[in-house]
């Protein structure tokens, strides 16, 4: 059997909204951080500027990696800004980018979820993995 | 995090700058406004040690005594007559003045006249006093609640800046150990500062051994010059003192207060030890071991 894969499909069609996803400002606490990304079901949390630019993003592995390395207290691991524990410099794409591209791009470095910016960095959304597999296989529209 | 400066003072009275690379600022004073003639000279004979040794600083006297253990205890003069007393020692000293309240009822009146209010340690996190203590719009002296980790304050912090208010001063005076019994925990002075707000550190208060005389609170001063050291070598940015110069006398704290004839010994050293970290940071630049590696 083979699979018909909608290459032309570009990232903005499938790229979940930023009402649909975890948007935190930079002074929001890494407690909080935490309960946004469960009350999304995503495991990336994008923290914006107050102008809406993205500064950083913070995912269940840099948690996980973090856990495993913190000596201080989890209350006080908690407390901590969420910006604190964020990559700074995450992997981006943009919402003309194709669908398959974007895919290719999470395989490559072996994540789950990008933030979509505009040409100034303005946070647009976030791709997430399931949905755009499952489109690009044509699983879903 | 970019390190705060806050200003204490308004009008014409003196202006103390506390925050970092800046000169360690005491605050001090009578613990309770005994009377105005007590308070007065307790003024002139702080206010002669600090300019000798050039420190600048500020005078801390309450009113309002709310926290006593026991009923018969000095409660204090009441807001009215203390705060008359502070407001004629700003103007004929030309200090800034600080001064606590319990009952977010009489902030407004203390703003009115202090440069600085001051919020006691066990009601650091209660929300109406946080609330009326910015709306005075003068800077805040926030004491770490004996039963507080130091991060938690940042709580505290979150809800000033809510309430709009950015002059902050944190301090430390012990965490209970058990029952009537505080330590001091150094590591508090770095984590609060990660806040970016200035530190202090009450040495009086954290000597203090809490109502450990059944109505009364106990304390060991010997330990003060020990640990105003310690605490200025960990990078604080105000130091808190409450002198008395009859401790035996003393309305209020009369098991903690530290009696005047020793106050020029401990701020000398003071200075010097924080003069020398500034000179480390100066010539090592700041501390930088990471807590992950």
């Amino acid at each position: 059997m083979s699979i018909q894969m909608n290459k032309k499909t570009l990232v903005n069609e499938v790229m979940l909204s930023v009402e649909m996803c975890p948007v935190i400002s930079e002074k929001i606490i890494l407690k909080e951080a935490l309960e946004k990304m469960g009350a999304f079901k995503l495991g990336i949390s994008c923290i914006v500027s107050s102008n809406g630019k993205l500064i950083g993003i913070l995912t269940d592995g840099d948690i996980r990696r973090k856990l495993l390395k913190s000596q201080k207290p989890l209350s006080a691991l908690f407390i901590d800004d969420a910006l604190v524990h964020s990559i700074r410099s995450p992997i981006v794409v943009q919402p003309s980018d194709l669908l398959f591209d974007a895919v290719t791009l999470m395989d490559k470095n072996q994540v789950w979820d990008l933030p979509v910016v505009d040409n100034h960095n303005k946070l647009l959304g976030v791709l997430h993995s399931h949905r755009a597999v499952a489109v690009l296989l044509g699983i879903v529209n | 995090m970019k390190k705060k400066i806050i200003e204490v003072g308004y009008g014409s009275v003196n202006k103390v700058k506390i925050g970092s690379n800046m000169p360690l600022a005491f605050i001090g004073g009578p613990c309770a406004i005994e009377s105005r003639e007590h308070a007065f000279r307790m003024a002139d004979l702080i206010d002669n040690i600090c300019n000798k040794l050039n420190i600048p600083w500020i005078y801390k006297s309450c009113y309002d005594k709310d926290c006593r253990s026991s009923p018969e205890s000095f409660h204090g003069v009441g807001v009215e007559d203390g705060l008359g007393i502070l407001s004629d020692i700003r103007d004929e000293f030309g200090l800034p003045v600080v001064s606590d309240f319990s009952d977010s009822a009489w902030a407004k009146a203390t703003g009115d006249v202090c440069d600085m209010v001051q919020i006691p340690a066990y009601l650091c996190r209660q929300t109406s006093i946080l609330r009326s203590a910015a709306d005075t719009k003068r800077p805040i002296h926030l004491k770490k609640g004996q039963f507080m980790s130091p991060w938690n304050m940042k709580n505290s912090i979150r809800k000033l800046e809510d309430f709009g208010s950015e002059q902050v001063l944190l301090a430390d005076r012990g965490t209970f150990m058990g029952y009537n019994m505080l330590v001091n925990d150094m590591t508090c002075f770095p984590i609060m500062s990660q806040t970016g707000y200035p530190v202090c550190f009450d040495a009086t208060h954290s000597i203090q051994l809490p109502t450990s005389m059944g109505n009364i609170s106990g304390g060991q001063r010997e330990f003060i010059p020990y640990l105003v050291r310690a605490a200025t070598a960990c990078g604080i940015n105000a130091l808190f003192m409450e002198v008395h110069d009859n401790p035996k006398k003393a309305l209020s704290d009369a098991n903690t207060v530290l009696d005047i004839k020793y106050l020029e010994n401990i701020l000398s050293q003071a200075k010097i030890v924080h003069e020398m970290r500034l000179e480390l940071k100066e010539k090592f630049g700041e501390d930088n071991v990471h807590p992950d590696e």
